[in-house]
């Protein structure tokens, strides 16, 4: 048993922190006084190309040998995301890239597939975004029962239907859109389509006004007789277009739990410093129901991160962590929820004035007990496997 | 990172859970009746070589460290926590000599008792009267879990205290527990036959002492929760197994949250402790979140069984009482947090990912 960090993960936290502190916690709040996503002609995003961001994982077809690709952990990944989040969560999700769908275009696009839509991102000209649309407004959880569909037309397909919550849609060079081919296969019958912007049909967009984690767009549009070649299909003609549908989709979650408990952590490590300091100011330390309410916080945050650094471990050796990634999920999430509320408290009417940075932790964290599956589904995984609680 | 035991540690832990299965879980209304465990079974868990965990192996005992009691604690209470604390010599009263005092001392302790029948018992400050008068000590412990006692280490502040003499056990009924024993222990007056004064040891030894009755709490809720689950797929209720019902599987699940959380906290602070790192607000975190969740976890787990739970016939019950107990040693919860409390405080950015590991 050895619970200390890696040199190597140590520096990647100490980068993040800088980076952090510089630029993730300005521009957070500046896209939260505004309450809208940082315009795509930002300098913070030109920033970004500049320092190498927005970059594909995609070696290239003839990838040079003196660029092999850096083998990191699972656990270095999470606490650099921890550290991230505890600048501003929502930043995070504005960095351009090609972000959520690059995984399964990895992991199953063709050759041709990873040339054309990941080779922009291998030096981009400009900050370029992508994304990855599954969610609809009658489809969230329970995303069997999406109803885009796909149909045959000769050689291609014709996409109608209408997403919604899509990170940065707008903005994407391309989507990668989940839809149905067969509607009573249910997820069997999913597959994935590249659609470009621009495409004929692709419209609507609509940036969402949230709650909170204003920094990044979440958006609606539709897709209104789209018709795509069927070099479009994710993984057409290759060896994984079988299985390049719905398990598309739920691999791009699978990793993501224990990070997002991750970064649940990192903005109740933030609420947590605030509060500290709030209670410094106003000189509330000696008081026992503001330490206990601190105590609580502190307790809550270090067992949030042990269960999500826990997950990512198995992860790293390969060991099956369903069980676990759900449980740092669902931990995770509320308990970030949990210490910004308790945290509030400690504020009295101060919290209520809407401008302390703990009432906007208070408002972003919600989402991450709805994101990558809500605490609900979680359990029902968990349940799954712990008393056989059927489908 | 690495949350791996290690061989060695592995077969530590194999040993001890092969024991609570074989010996303990099929035993546990019977020591609980007779208020002891058999000497057949303090004479093989001798043999193996457990019974002097933590002592040095210069003294003759396994030289194991925060994490390997821990780990042996956990496996033991789900068998039977009471009968873990009869198992165990000398309890955490060893780690407080051995840390305020040192090796040599710790030695020497345990030289003075048997590693068989001993019961060393410690008395934390916060847990009785404690009234100090030059080279006299008085206590009033209104329960202390064994019906005897050998030896007596009072830690008090900064100070480990030996009594030898001078002390009464008077049996009481005891809320659980039962299999170690239940006194009210009484001294007046009595000889204080050693001290010692080190304030960093005196942490330590707090650390190690609530992180061994933390790992008990772990056990007895790691078993409240396994038997409950279980129960939950055989009783049928509405025409399903109760456990299909989503308000009893998700509480399982969170049940299950609950105790992997605590146990995570308590090895994190094990860890700290082996590795020389400072652990008393881990090790006070990692206590009072096993007393939080034990506070529902216990009563859930007795709910999920219905009146079946009530009933003595199946173990829930048992595991209510004790887990509630066990909470109110070692300072319990308000004192675990007041230390944990005062200390961030007094910090800036107290989880901040810099030092010593993910803490």
């Amino acid at each position: 048993m050895e619970f200390s960090i890696d040199v190597d993960v140590q520096r990647r936290i100490e980068e993040a922190r800088e980076l952090g502190a510089k630029e993730f916690r300005p521009a957070g709040l500046e896209a939260d006084r505004n309450a809208a996503p940082l315009p795509v002609d930002h300098p913070f995003f030109e920033r970004c190309i500049e320092r190498g961001e927005g970059r594909t994982r995609w070696q290239g077809l003839n990838p040079p040998s003196a660029r092999p690709a850096p083998t990191r952990t699972v656990v270095g990944t999470l606490l650099v995301m921890e550290e991230l989040a505890y600048w501003d969560r929502g930043i995070i999700n504005a960095i351009p890239g090609p972000g959520l769908p690059e995984q399964s275009v990895l992991s199953m696009g063709t050759d041709e597939q990873k040339e054309k839509y990941l080779g922009p991102f291998l030096e981009p000209d400009r900050p370029r975004w992508a994304c990855f649309a599954m969610t609809e407004p009658g489809a969230g959880s329970d995303a069997a029962a999406l109803t885009t569909n796909a149909k045959r037309d000769g050689d291609g397909w014709i996409l109608n239907g209408a997403k919604c919550f899509i990170g940065s849609a707008s903005r994407s060079d391309w989507l990668l859109v989940q839809a149905t081919v067969d509607p009573s296969k249910g997820r069997g019958g999913q597959r994935a389509f590249f659609v470009e912007r621009g495409t004929e049909g692709l419209g609507g967009f609509k940036i969402e006004k949230k709650m909170g984690l204003k920094s990044y767009e979440s958006t609606s549009f539709t897709l209104d007789n789209v018709r795509v070649s069927a070099a479009h299909q994710l993984g057409a003609g290759g060896r994984n277009e079988k299985k390049a549908g719905f398990k598309t989709a739920m691999q791009t979650f699978n990793a993501g739990r224990p990070i997002i408990a991750a970064q649940a952590v990192g903005m109740a490590r933030s609420v947590l410093d605030e509060a500290i300091n709030f209670a410094k100011i106003h000189d509330l330390t000696k008081k026992d129901r503001v330490r206990d309410r601190i105590e609580g916080i502190a307790r809550r945050v270090r067992k949030a991160r042990m269960m999500s650094v826990r997950a990512a471990w198995l992860a790293d050796q390969q060991r099956a962590n369903i069980i676990e990634a759900s449980m740092s999920k669902a931990l995770g999430a509320q308990i970030a929820q949990e210490s910004a509320s308790f945290a509030l408290e400690l504020l009295g009417t101060m919290g209520g004035a809407g401008n302390h940075i703990i009432e906007k932790l208070y408002r972003d964290v919600k989402a991450m007990d709805i994101v990558e599956g809500t605490g609900q589904i979680q359990k029902m995984l968990i349940a799954r496997s712990l008393v056989g609680l059927p489908r | 990172m690495n949350f791996e035991l290690g061989d060695d540690l592995e077969l530590v832990v194999e040993t001890a859970r092969k024991l609570a299965e074989s010996e303990l879980t099929p035993r546990l209304r019977e020591s609980e009746a007779s208020r002891a465990v058999s000497e057949d079974l303090l004479g093989s868990w001798e043999e193996i070589g457990l019974a002097g965990l933590e002592v040095p192996e210069a003294a003759g005992g396994a030289g194991l460290g925060a994490v390997a009691r821990v780990l042996v604690n956990e496996e033991l209470a789900a068998g039977d926590a009471g009968a873990a604390l009869a198992l165990d010599p000398y309890g955490p009263a060893f780690t407080a000599i051995l840390e305020v005092a040192g090796e040599d001392a710790a030695s020497e302790f345990v030289a003075s008792l048997s590693r068989r029948t001993a019961r060393a018992l410690l008395i934390m400050g916060e847990d009785a009267r404690v009234d100090l008068v030059s080279d006299q000590i008085s206590i009033d412990a209104p329960w202390v879990a064994a019906d005897r006692a050998d030896v007596i280490v009072v830690l008090n502040g900064d100070e480990a205290i030996l009594l030898r003499e001078g002390f009464t056990l008077e049996r009481v009924r005891g809320a659980g527990l039962r299999a170690a024993g239940a006194s009210h222990l009484r001294a007046s007056s009595a000889p204080i036959a050693a001290r010692w004064s080190n304030s960093e040891g005196a942490a330590r030894a707090r650390s190690r002492a609530r992180l061994y009755y933390a790992s008990l709490l772990i056990g007895v809720m790691r078993a409240a929760c396994e038997f409950s689950a279980a129960y939950s797929q055989e009783r049928e209720a509405f025409g399903k197994p109760i456990g299909h019902h989503q308000a009893l599987a998700f509480l399982i699940a969170e049940m299950r949250i609950a105790v992997d959380a605590a146990r995570l906290l308590v090895h994190e602070a094990a860890w700290r402790v082996d590795a020389g790192l400072p652990s008393a607000v881990e090790a006070s975190s990692a206590w009072a979140e096993c007393i939080d969740v034990s506070r529902t976890v216990g009563p859930d787990a007795v709910q999920i069984l219905g009146g079946h739970g009530f009933m003595a016939d199946y173990p829930v019950e048992k595991f209510m009482r004790e887990a509630r107990a066990l909470g109110l040693l070692c300072g319990g919860f308000d004192a675990a947090i007041e230390e944990a409390g005062r200390e961030l405080v007094n910090s800036t950015h107290p989880l901040s990912l810099t030092t010593h590991g993910a803490n």
